[in-house]
C-alpha cells in the first residue's frame, strides 16, 4: 500500500509565519452553479450516524451552508437490502441501523429535482479500538494522544474530536436584579458563573498504521494546547472518534486537507480539486463532492482537570479589564443601572443596617451564558 | 603614504581613455567646436571636446589640475581655443595622428618622430614600465613586425600580464574597434590577433576591469607583450565596453555576463551579495517569489536551469529556503547566463544555463578578502603556491541566531534555529608551457530546527578537476571529471516511538572531453563527449532512534548513463554574416536494476491500468532516449553600431524535478526520466535587434522569442510526491509553450550607470491530449506558475565620487497567477474551499524599490588592507507584496489572508575588506 505521510505537511505548516499575513478578501471568480456536497459516516453498528446534504455556496455569503431538504437517501446492499436514512431537518438526514459489514454498500440520493446521485460500490471497514487515549504534560503545554494498532483491513485512519470544557467568567457573581424584587441571590437555574462550552473540531488528523511496526500506531497526536490555553481553566474533556478508511478516502480527506490547512505558506502544494465516491447517474462529469464510508466509529472520552497540569496560568486579554466597579449602587438606583442588564450587582457594600447597595460589574464579565451553555451535558461526570 | 603622482596620472588618463571618443574617420575637415563653456574644469572641457568631435587629449592630471575653461565658442578651431586657455599658463600643445591632442607643461612635446624610432623598445610595452611616462606606454606606437610588399594582413601576438602582479591575465580581450577583430587571452595569458596590415589602436580589456590601449603600426608578424592594470583601481570602474561590441558582433542572442563587482553594487536582502539573485535583473529572467532561488528563464520552469559552478552541477543553489544563494561571491569572476544561443557544449536542461566563473587566485602573493554582515560573516584566502600553483579557499558562514530571530518579527520566516555554511577550494597549477591543471570543490551545508521536533538538513557536495592542453595556437583541450551531489534529511523526533529520517540524495559523476580549434581565420570548431552517470535516491525513511517503531520504506534507486556527442562551428562569412551551428546527440540510458510496474500500450499509467511487475536486472538498458540538439544562430551586422540576430536552440533534458508547488521547495526531489516518464524536450526560436550607441556606452537590444516545450510534468489533484514508488501514476504529461518580447537598454560607462529592462512574456502549459488520468482546466491551456506577463527592472547607479556610490533599483512584474477558489462549502466541521481552475487569477502586482549605498576606503595601492562598506535598504517603500492569497477555515468558516515574504523595510549593512 502507498504509504502517504504526513509529517511533511507539519513541516510544512512550521515554516509558514504570520507575521507577514494580512486579511484580505480577493475578488474572486465566482461559480454560476452551485454544487452538490454529502458529508457522512455510517457507523455499521447502530450508533447514530448523521449525513449532512448541502450545496457550495458563494465565498463571500453571509449564511454559509445552503442545505438540502427534502432528498430521499436510501443505502442499499449488495444482498438487495435497502435502509432508509431519515431527514432530520436542516439537510442533516439519520441513519441508526445495525447492518452486516461483510456486504458492500451503495448509496443513493434521490434530490428533490428528480436528480439522482450514487456512490460507489462501500465496503465497511471494521475499524479496531482504541487501545488507549491519554494526555501528556510536557514543558510546552499538554498533548492528547490515542494509541491504537491496524491491520490488514484497517490500515487508514482519520481521527475527528469533540471538545467540552468548563467556562467560567472572570467575575463570578450570584447576585440577580429583578425589577419586582430587587436584588435577590440567584437559584440554580439562573446561575450564569459556570458554563460548558462545546466546540466541534474542524482538524482532520489522519495516519496510516503500516508506516510502524506491527502496525501500531502510538502516541498519535489528536490535539496539542500550549501553555495557558483558556479551555484547561477548571475541567476540560475530549471525546475522540477514531474511523478506518479506506485509501480513496485518505486521499480525499487529505486534499480537503491540503486545501484548507497548507494553503498560503511558501512552500504549500498547488490546490487540488476535490471529488469524492460520488457522482450523477445521468452526468458522471458534473462535480458532487463527498465520500462516504462506512464502519465502525471508535471513541474515547478523556477528562483534563487543571489539578493534573499545575502550573497552568491562564491570561485572556479580552476579560483584562474586567474589574469590580468602585461606585456604589444604593437601591434607589438598582432600577436606572440594572434594569438593561449590560451592568450586574456584583458584590454588596455592607452597612450597618445590613447591605446598603451594590458594586457592580458588566455582563460581558460575569455571564458566561454569552460564550457557552449552562446545561450540563449528559456525558460530563464532575 | 600619498598616492604616486604617476599611478594617479595613469588613473586620470585611464578614466579618461574610457570616456574617450575614438574616431578613426578621416576627417579631412578639421572639427569645429561649439559650445558655451562657463568656468568648468579644463577637464571636463576636454571631455566634451572629445564627446563631439574626434580629438583626444593625454595629459598629466597634475599639469592641468586648477585650469578652468571660460569661453564661449562658435565654430571655433582646437587650436585657437587652446592658445585661448593656455594664454597665461606654462601649458603647450601639439596635435599628433589622428586628432591626437598632447598637453605638456614647459615645452612643447615633440610628437612627429622618424619611423623606427621606437623599434628598439617596440616588442613589449613592459620595458618601459616604471621607467618611462606610462602615458608613452599608451601614446607611443609600436611598430611591429616587418614590411613586406604585397602583404596585407599581419598577425599579432603576445602574453598579457597583469601591471600589479604580474601574473598573466586569462580571458582579456584584445579588440579593435574597426572591424571588431578580438582575440581572448588563454589562461597562459597569450593572444593572437590577425590583423589588416597597418596603423592601428589595440585595445585591451580585462573582464570587468578598465579598457586600455596600445597604438601599434603593424607591418608584418610580431608579438606584442602587453601589461596592463587590473582591478585594484575600481576606483573608476566603469565599462564593459567589450561587452558591449560583443553585445552587437557575436552572433549568439540571449547571453549576459553580470561581472561580480556589478553584482556588489545591487542591493541584496541583509546585504548578501547573491551571484544568482543578481542575474533577475536581466529581461527575460523572473522568480515565483522571495524565498525562492528558483528563477524562471523564458517561461520555462526553475528545474529547467543548468546551474554550473564551472563544471559543477549544483541541484540546489541556495541557503536557507532560497533566501540566499549558495554561491560565495568571493570565490566568483562572474556569472554568464544563456537564455538562447545556449553553446552546444552545455546541455541537459531545457530554459538556460547559469555559468559561474569561479576565481582560482592571484599569483604575485597571498591576500585575501572577506566580510562581516547581519547574517554571515566570510573570508577567503588566495594566493601562489609555489611558482605554478595558485588557489583560492573561500569560506561563508552564519554566525548567529539573532538576525533570524529580527527577521522572525518581519518576514515570513519561521526558522527559529538555522545556521549553514559553504567552503569553496579552487587551485591552478600549470606545468609546462602547454598544460593547466584546475581544481574545484565546493561543499555547503544548511541546517534548520523549525519547531522542537523537526530537524531539516541539506547539503551539497560538488569537485571537478580538468587538464587544458594548449596543441598549437589552433587547438586546445581540455579534459574534466568530477562529482556532484545533493542530498536532505528530515529527522523528526516527536516522541522516540515515532522518531523517524527522511532522506533524498542524488550523485553524479561525469567526465567531458571538450576540444576547441580554429581552422582557418573563419571558423572556431568545438567538439567533444560529455558521460554523465546519474544515480538517484529518490527517498527513504528510517526509524531514528532505538525505540523508533517507525518501518524503514524506500522507494527504489534509479540509475541512468547520459551520453552527449557534439560539435560546433562558428563560422565567420565574411563582415556582415556571422553564423554559428551545433548539433550536440544526446543518448539516455535508464538502467537497471529496478522493478517498474507494466501498462498496456497507450494507457497513460494510472493505478487501476497496472498489469503486472517486471524486475529488470543490475545495468540492464531499462528503456533508451535519444536524440539530437540543435543550436544555430546567426549574426548579420547591419553596421559597425547594429546587428540583426536570428537562432534556433532545441534542447533535452532527462531529469525532473518532482515539485507540486510553486516555488521550488526544500522537500523537492529530482526523477530521472524512466520507461513511462519522458524526457523533456523543448525548441526556441529567438530575433533581436543588437545596437549600440553613444560611442559603446548605450547598448540597446530587442529579442523575441517562442518556445515550444513537450513532456513538461503537471501532477494530478492530491498528487503524492514523497516516498511514492509510481509517480508515472500522480503527473500529468504537459505541453507548454512560451514566447516574449524582450527589450533592454544598459548603459555602462559615464557617472550615471544602469539599465532598464521591458519584457513581456507568457508562459503557458496544457495537459497533454493522451493524458487520460486528469485534465487541467478541462485540456485547456492555462497560465504556468511563473506567468508574469509584464516585468520592469529598472538600475540605476551614480557614482557620486570614486569612493562614494549609490544603487537604486525598481522591479515591477504583474502578479503571478495563483488558483483562487470559487465557492465554498461546509465538511468536517468547517467551512472548506472549492477550487475549479487552475491559476486563473493573479494575485496583486509585485513593485520593490532597493537603494544601497557603497562606500570604498581610500585606495593608496601599498596599504595593509582595502575596506568598504555597503549598507542600504531592501524593500524602500516598506511594500507588502502579496506572495500568495489564501483562505483559512477559522473557527469554522473562512477567511482570506494574504501573505508577504517582507512586509517591511529590510535594512542592512556590510563591511567587506580586502588585503
Amino acid at each position: 500500500m502507498k504509504a502517504v505521510f504526513y509529517f511533511f505537511f507539519v513541516f510544512i505548516l512550521a515554516v509558514s509565519v504570520s507575521a507577514c499575513r494580512e486579511i484580505y478578501e480577493p475578488e474572486v471568480n465566482q461559480l454560476d452553479q452551485s454544487i452538490l456536497v454529502v458529508e457522512g459516516y455510517f457507523d455499521s453498528e447502530g450508533l447514530r450516524s448523521e449525513l449532512r446534504l448541502s450545496r457550495t455556496s458563494n465565498l463571500g455569503a453571509e449564511n454559509s451552508p445552503s442545505p438540502v431538504l427534502g432528498a430521499k437517501i436510501e443505502l442499499i446492499s449488495d444482498t438487495g437490502d435497502s435502509h432508509s436514512i431519515v431527514e432530520e431537518g436542516d439537510g442533516l438526514y439519520v441513519f441508526q441501523k445495525n447492518i452486516p459489514e461483510t456486504n458492500t454498500y451503495l448509496l443513493s440520493i434521490q434530490l428533490p429535482n428528480g436528480q439522482v446521485v450514487e456512490s460507489d460500490p462501500i465496503q465497511p471497514i471494521l475499524t479496531p479500538p482504541i487501545l488507549d487515549a491519554g494526555f501528556l504534560r510536557d514543558e510546552s503545554g499538554v498533548e492528547v494522544y490515542v494509541n491504537t494498532q491496524g491491520n490488514e483491513n484497517a490500515d487508514d485512519f482519520l481521527w475527528t474530536y469533540d471538545e467540552t470544557w468548563i467556562f467560567l467568567p472572570r467575575i463570578r457573581l450570584t447576585f440577580i436584579y429583578k425589577p419586582d424584587e430587587g436584588v435577590v441571590n440567584r437559584n440554580d437555574d439562573e446561575r450564569i458563573d459556570l458554563c460548558y462550552k462545546t466546540e466541534k473540531n474542524a482538524g482532520i488528523i489522519l495516519e496510516t498504521s503500516s508506516r510502524f511496526e506491527n502496525q501500531v500506531v502510538f502516541r498519535q497526536t489528536i490535539k496539542e494546547f500550549e501553555e495557558g490555553d483558556p479551555r484547561m481553566q477548571l475541567r476540560y474533556s475530549i471525546l475522540v472518534s477514531q474511523k478506518a478508511i479506506p485509501q480513496e478516502a485518505v486521499e480525499f480527506w487529505e486534499k480537503i486537507k491540503k486545501n484548507s490547512e497548507d494553503i498560503g505558506s511558501v512552500f504549500s502544494p498547488l490546490p487540488s480539486l476535490i471529488g469524492g465516491n460520488l457522482h450523477y447517474v445521468d452526468d458522471q462529469e458534473r462535480p458532487v463532492v463527498g465520500q462516504i464510508s462506512i464502519g465502525v466509529v471508535q471513541q474515547a472520552r478523556i477528562f483534563i482537570d487543571r489539578e493534573e497540569i499545575l502550573p497552568w496560568d491562564i491570561s485572556i486579554a479580552e476579560f483584562d479589564d474586567c474589574f469590580i466597579g468602585i461606585d456604589t449602587i444604593r437601591s434607589a438606583m438598582y432600577e436606572q443601572v440594572f434594569s438593561s442588564g449590560a451592568v450586574l450587582p456584583a458584590r454588596v457594600v455592607p452597612g450597618p443596617m445590613g447591605p446598603i447597595g451594590y458594586y457592580t460589574a458588566a455582563r460581558r464579565c460575569a455571564d458566561c451564558t454569552l460564550y457557552a451553555d449552562r446545561e450540563k451535558p449528559d456525558f460530563w461526570k464532575d | 603614504m600619498t598616492i604616486d603622482p604617476m599611478k594617479q596620472f595613469y588613473f586620470v588618463f585611464l578614466f579618461l581613455l574610457i570616456g574617450t571618443k575614438l574616431s578613426f574617420s578621416q576627417d579631412i575637415q578639421e572639427p569645429r567646436i561649439s559650445g558655451f563653456f562657463p568656468g568648468i574644469s579644463f577637464q571636463r572641457f576636454m571631455e566634451r571636446v572629445e564627446e563631439e568631435t574626434s580629438y583626444q587629449f593625454y595629459f598629466k592630471a597634475q599639469d592641468i589640475s586648477d585650469l578652468t575653461v571660460n569661453l564661449q565658442a562658435d565654430k571655433s578651431k582646437l587650436s585657437d581655443l587652446l592658445d585661448a586657455i593656455f594664454l597665461k599658463t606654462d601649458l603647450h600643445y601639439s596635435f599628433g595622428n589622428e586628432n591626437s591632442v598632447f598637453i605638456s607643461k614647459g615645452e612643447k612635446l615633440q610628437t612627429q618622430l622618424p619611423d623606427g624610432f621606437f623599434r628598439n623598445i617596440s616588442r613589449s610595452d613592459t620595458d618601459l614600465n616604471g621607467q618611462v611616462d606610462e602615458a608613452f606606454v599608451r601614446n607611443n606606437r609600436f611598430v611591429i613586425g616587418e614590411l613586406t610588399p604585397g602583404r596585407t594582413k599581419a598577425k599579432l601576438s603576445g602574453v598579457v600580464t597583469s601591471l600589479e602582479n604580474g601574473e598573466p591575465i586569462s580571458g582579456a580581450i584584445v579588440f579593435e574597434k574597426i572591424d571588431f577583430t578580438r582575440s581572448v587571452s588563454a589562461p597562459d595569458g597569450t593572444y593572437s590577433i590577425v590583423l589588416p596590415v597597418g596603423k592601428h589602436t589595440i585595445y585591451i580589456q580585462n573582464l570587468g576591469g578598465y579598457i586600455e590601449q596600445r597604438l601599434i603600426d603593424l607591418r608584418g608578424d610580431g608579438e606584442l607583450n602587453m601589461n596592463i592594470g587590473e582591478s585594484i583601481y575600481s576606483l573608476s570602474e566603469v565599462v564593459v565596453n567589450s561587452g558591449a561590441i560583443n553585445h552587437i558582433s557575436r552572433p549568439e542572442m540571449g547571453v549576459q555576463t553580470l561581472s561580480v563587482t556589478e553584482m556588489k553594487k545591487l542591493p541584496a536582502v541583509l546585504g548578501e551579495v547573491d551571484v544568482l539573485k543578481g542575474i533577475l535583473v536581466l529581461p527575460g529572467v523572473n522568480t515565483v517569489g522571495e524565498a525562492s532561488v528558483g528563477f524562471n528563464v523564458r517561461g520555462g520552469a526553475a528545474d529547467q536551469n543548468l546551474v554550473l559552478y564551472e563544471n559543477s552541477t549544483l541541484f540546489n543553489p541556495s541557503h536557507l529556503f532560497g533566501f540566499f544563494s549558495a554561491i560565495n561571491a568571493d570565490a566568483v569572476e562572474s556569472v554568464d547566463l544563456h537564455k538562447a544561443g545556449i553553446p552546444a557544449s552545455y546541455g541537459g536542461r531545457l530554459s538556460s544555463v547559469l555559468q559561474v566563473k569561479p576565481k582560482f587566485g592571484r599569483t604575485d602573493k597571498i591576500g585575501g578578502s572577506g566580510g562581516i554582515g547581519l547574517l554571515t560573516s566570510r573570508l577567503s584566502l588566495e594566493g601562489p603556491l609555489g611558482e605554478n600553483t595558485t588557489f583560492l579557499v573561500a569560506g561563508r558562514s552564519t554566525y548567529s541566531d539573532w538576525v533570524l530571530d529580527w527577521l522572525e518579527d518581519r518576514a515570513d520566516f519561521n526558522a527559529s534555529r538555522a545556521n549553514f555554511y559553504d567552503v569553496n577550494l579552487n587551485v591552478s597549477h600549470q606545468f609546462g608551457e602547454k598544460d593547466v591543471f584546475e581544481f574545484t570543490g565546493y561543499l555547503s551545508k544548511d541546517n534548520f530546527r523549525f519547531d522542537p521536533d523537526t530537524v531539516y538538513g541539506y547539503q551539497n557536495q560538488n569537485f571537478a578537476a580538468k587538464w587544458t592542453h594548449y596543441f598549437n595556437e589552433q587547438v586546445e583541450a581540455s579534459f574534466s571529471g568530477g562529482r556532484d551531489s545533493y542530498d536532505f534529511d528530515i529527522t523528526g523526533e516527536d516522541n522516540p516511538l515515532n522518531s523517524y529520517q527522511f532522506g533524498f540524495g542524488i550523485d553524479q559523476t561525469f567526465a567531458k572531453l571538450d576540444i576547441r580549434q580554429d581552422h582557418g581565420d573563419q571558423h572556431i570548431f568545438n567538439y567533444g563527449i560529455h558521460l554523465n552517470h546519474i544515480r538517484l535516491d529518490p527517498g527513504k525513511i528510517r526509524p531514528y532512534g532505538p525505540e523508533s517503531i517507525v518501518i524503514s520504506d524506500e522507494v527504489e534507486r534509479e540509475q541512468a548513463l547520459e551520453t552527449s556527442l557534439y560539435f560546433s562551428d562558428e563560422f565567420e562569412i565574411n563582415d556582415e554574416w556571422m553564423v554559428s551551428g551545433g548539433l550536440r546527440y544526446n543518448l539516455y540510458n535508464y538502467l537497471g536494476p529496478q522493478t517498474t510496474f507494466t501498462y498496456p500500450d497507450g494507457s497513460s499509467h494510472s493505478e487501476q491500468d497496472v498489469t503486472g511487475e517486471v524486475n529488470h536486472e543490475s545495468g540492464k538498458f531499462i528503456k533508451t532516449y535519444h536524440g539530437p540538439e540543435f543550436r544555430f544562430s546567426a549574426r548579420y551586422s547591419l553596421n559597425n553600431q547594429s546587428s540583426l540576430k536570428a537562432g534556433v536552440n532545441s534542447m533535452r533534458q532527462n531529469i525532473h524535478l518532482l515539485s507540486n508547488t510553486s516555488v521550488i521547495s526544500p522537500t523537492d526531489t529530482w526523477k530521472l526520466s524512466d520507461e513511462f516518464i519522458r524526457p523533456q524536450t523543448g525548441i526556441q526560436y529567438a530575433l533581436g535587434y543588437f545596437r549600440n550607441m553613444a560611442l559603446n556606452t548605450l547598448e540597446f537590444s530587442a529579442e523575441v522569442y517562442y518556445k515550444t516545450m513537450r513532456n513538461l510534468l503537471d501532477y494530478r489533484s492530491g498528487a503524492t510526491i514523497i516516498l511514492n514508488d509510481d509517480v508515472e501514476q500522480d503527473v500529468l504529461n504537459t505541453d507548454g509553450r512560451a514566447y516574449g518580447l524582450e527589450l533592454f537598454l544598459k548603459r555602462s560607462s559615464g557617472r550615471l550607470t544602469g539599465s532598464v529592462s521591458y519584457t513581456y512574456a507568457r508562459s503557458l502549459l496544457r495537459t497533454n491530449q493522451d493524458e487520460t488520468k486528469e485534465k487541467i482546466n478541462d485540456g485547456e491551456e492555462y497560465s504556468s506558475n511563473f506567468d508574469q506577463p509584464h516585468h520592469a527592472v529598472l538600475i540605476l547607479n551614480y557614482e557620486v565620487s570614486k569612493r562614494f556610490n549609490a544603487t537604486f533599483s525598481g522591479n515591477y512584474s504583474t502578479g503571478r497567477p495563483i488558483t483562487l477558489p470559487v465557492s465554498k462549502f461546509e465538511y468536517g466541521g468547517s467551512e472548506r474551499v472549492y477550487f475549479t481552475e487552475r491559476n486563473a487569477q493573479r494575485v496583486p502586482d509585485y513593485l520593490r524599490l532597493d537603494l544601497s549605498i557603497n562606500l570604498e576606503g581610500n585606495h593608496k595601492v601599498r596599504k595593509l588592507a582595502h575596506s568598504s562598506w555597503s549598507f542600504g535598504v531592501y524593500n524602500l517603500l516598506g511594500r507588502a507584496n502579496p506572495y500568495s492569497i489564501y483562505f483559512v477555515p477559522q473557527g469554522g468558516s473562512l477567511q482570506g489572508y494574504k501573505l508577504s515574504i517582507f512586509g517591511s523595510q529590510i535594512p542592512f549593512v556590510t563591511y567587506n575588506f580586502r588585503f
